[in-house]
């Protein structure tokens, strides 16, 4: 029991000093040309508006979109914005759109290295400071909407909150990596199609889907999970589910998925083994 | 039988200019096939496309009433919703010019006997006639159980929404050239660039939201920007909104002035690029 | 002969073994015509490539192995086999007492690898903090880190360069850095898959110089692919050649010549511009008075051809050298290509 407690304690301290290492690379690679991290920042923040300002005016045009009002949807925008932040913080440099890495055939970088790969897809990419841009919009809508609620909240609720950002920063991912899997077979062809998956998610996530038919619903909550990225969890914490229990639902689903996502994804390591990739494009190793 | 040199200069021409579609023809067709060389998984984007107009459908019956808003009835939105999926590559026009600079391949490109502009502007088409078939007109075909009208508010505006698009493209080739250009002279790396122009063309040319939905200072002030010519304008026209030529003439006018911006930021940036491409 | 081991340990002298190891990829086949481009999106035309057919061979602790072949013949399949990247269809492999697929983490801690056209350098970085990165992940402790990095920028000359963002380095420099990545956690086996492709002579003889020291002081065993017979030749002590996934050819680079042939040059300058005509040797280019033959070592002696010119005319000075390493491995491969009948009639005749 010691030693297992002791092997647990070395993976996270190992996990913790990796982390370390990444962000001190995020910093010297901001710091090292200004002139370009004001221009990241300034992207990253202009792609973060971007996506929510379109529901943003119209919201303000119709006074809310059906039954959700202008506070609702800052949170909902907020929450939505946040899961994004959250991916590129922790899956920077393409490891949450695996698809470009398999794609482009450079799996074999991540392969020479001395480490088990779950740990090298949960460390390679934090990139704390790049990813700021999108995690500070999102919290400050998120925020506001919620100021605006006038809701009471204790820390039980925050917990929750977290829990449930995580977990749709899971569904998400795991979507990537399901359909990123697929590079393994076809290279060329899938290489962005793990970019796809995120748009659909990306760009569908800020809007409220309570009025859609049951089928389109029921495929945006489960083949397509629009709904589990923002819309459903956003209900379940402003307490817009008749049901309480609707709160563990994200959660449940992120495990669901990111049980799937494991599968296809160690059945494509499999079939790269045996097939390597016949193609590699040489843009910048870990772009 | 050539009689006078006027006569044979004439056939000369021609000769050249059917030579040089022979080019473009050739250079299209080799994207629109590249496109099916590998698997049939870039369906994938289309069935992603195709949730995003049911969504987009629903918000709008959602938010707007049978009247609508803003002079644009529900009916109206919801067609103007469709043909902008439609025609969504036409009125975003993206060439793979930015790749080429990405995988350092511009240099090659200019070894070739056609104008850089040429090359990618006909791959770009090439690329359009594939998704035409294989994802507008199915998309047109299955409007009627979406419950939309796809047909345009007459026939006149049939007929100028089609010189309005090849404006439209006009504009929006143009702007991609000169974001091009400007990611040379700059020295941006190209993932910026794209982010900077996907999120100014997304609100800015009205392609997802009608600018008149805007609150009003904000969609006047839109609507006479360059990107609104891009989709904004041949969008109103197909539905029969908007003062028609009006929005024809400042797309002319966009087109006018857009590409020798183009031309002489290329020209400006030409040393750069090299270096750019490797 | 070398004694048969036949698991390879980390205590055995063998470091590299392949038993009859195969490996098949499946290609898929295009058309030109968009007509079958069409039907193939759905019934693809599938082709087996046989890269490797049955590859045995083993590597002795300390060796530098030149591993060649023609294009296409299989020599980044092995390369990858061994470096853990790729898994075997049929047939055993072992490095360093390792299984590189199964036990991956522990094997790639004590080979290196370069890849001569990729990249390990982390790209909007300077190379320092690439060095920095693989001290951390590679588990290096500091001291060693700090003393191997060191000797590396020295030898390998990269303090020029040490602090430029990788993407700015020249193909010289980028490929100096990778060697100097690569050889950061001092690994015992070194896979270099043409590492020199591209470099300029005085790049190559410096990365080359450098490899062989290492041998040399650190016993590092070598495995290296490269389409310049003249580098490897200076390189390595053994060639291992490969032909359509088959191994053609494993033993010295001496034995490599006498199976061809013992070919040799004869430059003679002579009186008069003329070139004498030599039975048994071919004149392949004659410059005012100097003239210079192909011929056989095994099929006629010197001394015969010389008396033969000297009854032609009179000769100034003599020169013998032997025929290019390149000009050897040419013609084993143009052998290759031809067809089997022929060969049979070549060797009847």
């Amino acid at each position: 029991m010691a030693a297992k407690l002791n092997s647990v304690w070395r993976t996270l301290k190992r996990i913790w000093q990796l982390w370390l290492f990444y962000a001190k690379l995020d910093l010297l690679l901001l710091i090292s040309d200004v002139r370009l991290a004001l221009i990241y920042f300034s992207s990253e923040l202009l792609t973060s508006i971007g996506s929510v300002i379109g529901l943003l005016l119209l919201a303000q045009r119709f006074d809310g979109i059906g039954t959700w009002t202008l506070n609702h949807l800052y949170v909902l925008l907020g929450y939505s914005t946040l899961v994004l932040g959250i991916l590129n913080t922790f899956f920077n440099y393409n490891l949450s759109l695996i698809s470009r890495r398999i794609g482009r055939g450079q799996l074999d970088h991540v392969l020479v290295q001395p480490q088990p790969l779950w740990m090298i897809f949960i460390t390679e990419g934090f990139a704390p400071l790049s990813g700021l841009m999108g995690l500070i919009p999102g919290i400050l809508l998120f925020a506001w909407g919620l100021i605006g609620l006038g809701v009471s909240l204790d820390l039980g609720w925050w917990a929750l909150l977290v829990l449930n950002l995580f977990a749709s920063g899971t569904i998400m991912m795991s979507f990537n990596y399901i359909w990123g899997s697929l590079a393994f077979v076809a290279p060329r062809s899938s290489e962005e199609i793990s970019s796809s998956a995120s748009r659909l998610l990306d760009q569908l996530k800020v809007y409220p889907l309570d009025g859609l038919g049951g089928l389109l619903l029921g495929s945006l909550m489960t083949v397509a999970p629009v709904g589990l990225v923002a819309w459903y969890p956003v209900r379940a914490l402003l307490g817009l589910n008749s049901s309480a229990w609707s709160i563990w639902i994200t959660p449940l689903a992120a495990l669901f998925m990111l049980g799937i996502a494991l599968f296809c994804f160690l059945k494509g390591l499999g079939y790269y083994a045996t097939t390597g990739s016949q193609r590699y494009s040489s843009l910048g190793h870990r772009s | 039988m050539i009689e006078n040199g006027l006569g044979q200069q004439t056939i000369i021409r021609r000769g050249r200019w059917t030579r040089r579609l022979a080019k473009y023809a050739k250079t299209a067709s080799m994207a629109a096939s590249g496109y099916i060389g590998d698997s049939p998984l870039f369906m994938f984007d289309y069935v992603m496309r195709v949730l995003r107009v049911l969504v987009l459908l629903s918000i709008w019956r959602i938010v707007l009433s049978e009247e609508g808003a803003s002079g644009l009835s529900l009916q109206a939105v919801l067609t103007y919703t469709l043909i902008s999926e439609v025609f969504f590559s036409q009125l975003n026009p993206r060439t793979s010019m930015e790749d080429a600079f990405w995988q350092g391949t511009i240099a090659g490109r200019m070894a070739q006997p056609l104008g850089l502009f040429e090359q990618f502007t006909s791959e770009t088409v090439g690329r359009w006639f594939f998704e035409w078939c294989c994802f507008s007109i199915p998309l047109v075909l299955i409007s009627p159980l979406l419950g939309v009208n796809v047909l345009p508010a007459s026939l006149g505006a049939g007929l100028l929404f089609i010189v309005s698009l090849l404006l439209a493209v006009s504009v929006g080739l143009a702007l991609e050239y000169i974001f091009c250009a400007l990611l040379v002279i700059w020295q941006l790396p190209l993932w910026v660039m794209l982010q900077i122009r996907s999120a100014f063309i997304t609100l800015l040319s009205g392609a997802m939201l009608p600018l008149a939905f805007l609150p009003d200072l904000v969609g006047e002030i839109f609507s006479w920007l360059p990107f609104a010519s891009m989709a904004s304008a041949p969008l109103q026209i197909y539905v029969g909104a908007g003062n028609t030529l009006l929005l024809v003439l400042l797309q002319v006018f966009w087109s006018a002035l857009l590409w020798p911006l183009a031309h002489w930021l290329w020209f400006k940036g030409r040393e750069g690029m090299i270096s750019y491409g490797g | 002969m070398p004694p048969q081991v036949h698991n390879a340990t980390a205590h055995s002298d063998i470091v590299v073994e392949l038993q009859d190891v195969h490996k098949v990829f499946r290609q898929r086949q295009r058309s030109s015509r968009l007509s079958e481009t069409i039907r193939h999106m759905f019934k693809p035309r599938i082709r087996e490539v046989r890269a490797l057919q049955g590859v045995s061979m083993q590597i002795r602790r300390g060796e530098i192995v030149a591993y060649a072949g023609p294009n296409g013949a299989g020599k980044s399949t092995t390369i990858k086999l061994l470096s853990g990247l790729l898994a075997p269809n049929a047939g055993r492999v072992r490095a360093l007492g390792f299984d590189p697929i199964n036990e991956r983490v522990q094997y790639v801690k004590r080979i290196g690898v370069v890849f001569g056209q990729r990249s390990e350098l982390w790209y909007d970085h300077p190379v320092a903090a690439s060095y920095e990165w693989k001290r951390v992940v590679w588990d290096i402790p500091q001291d060693r880190f700090a003393r191997t990095q060191k000797r590396l920028i020295e030898v390998l000359g990269l303090e020029e360069f040490f602090h430029s963002l990788a993407r700015e380095l020249s193909l010289g420099q980028r490929m100096r850095a990778e060697l100097g990545l690569a050889l950061l956690h001092e690994p015992e086996l070194l896979f270099l898959d043409e590492p020199t492709i591209g470099l300029d002579v005085l790049s190559k003889r410096m990365m080359l110089d450098f490899v062989k020291e290492l041998n040399r002081k650190q016993q590092v065993t070598v495995m290296i692919t490269s389409h310049d017979m003249a580098e490897l030749e200076q390189l390595a002590g053994r060639m291992v050649m490969i032909d359509h996934g088959k191994v053609a050819f494993d033993g010295p680079f001496e034995q490599l010549r006498q199976t061809m042939s013992d070919g040799r040059r004869l430059i003679i300058e002579t009186s008069d511009e003329t070139a004498p005509s030599l039975e048994g040797a071919e004149l392949i280019e004659s410059q005012a008075r100097r003239h210079e033959y192909r011929f056989d070592a095994s099929q006629i002696k010197i001394v015969d051809l010389l008396n033969q010119a000297a009854k032609q005319t009179s000769i100034i000075d003599v020169e013998t050298v032997r025929a290019p390493i390149d000009e050897v491995i040419a013609n084993i491969y143009q052998s290759w290509r031809k067809p089997k009948e022929v060969l049979e009639l070549e060797e009847a005749l």
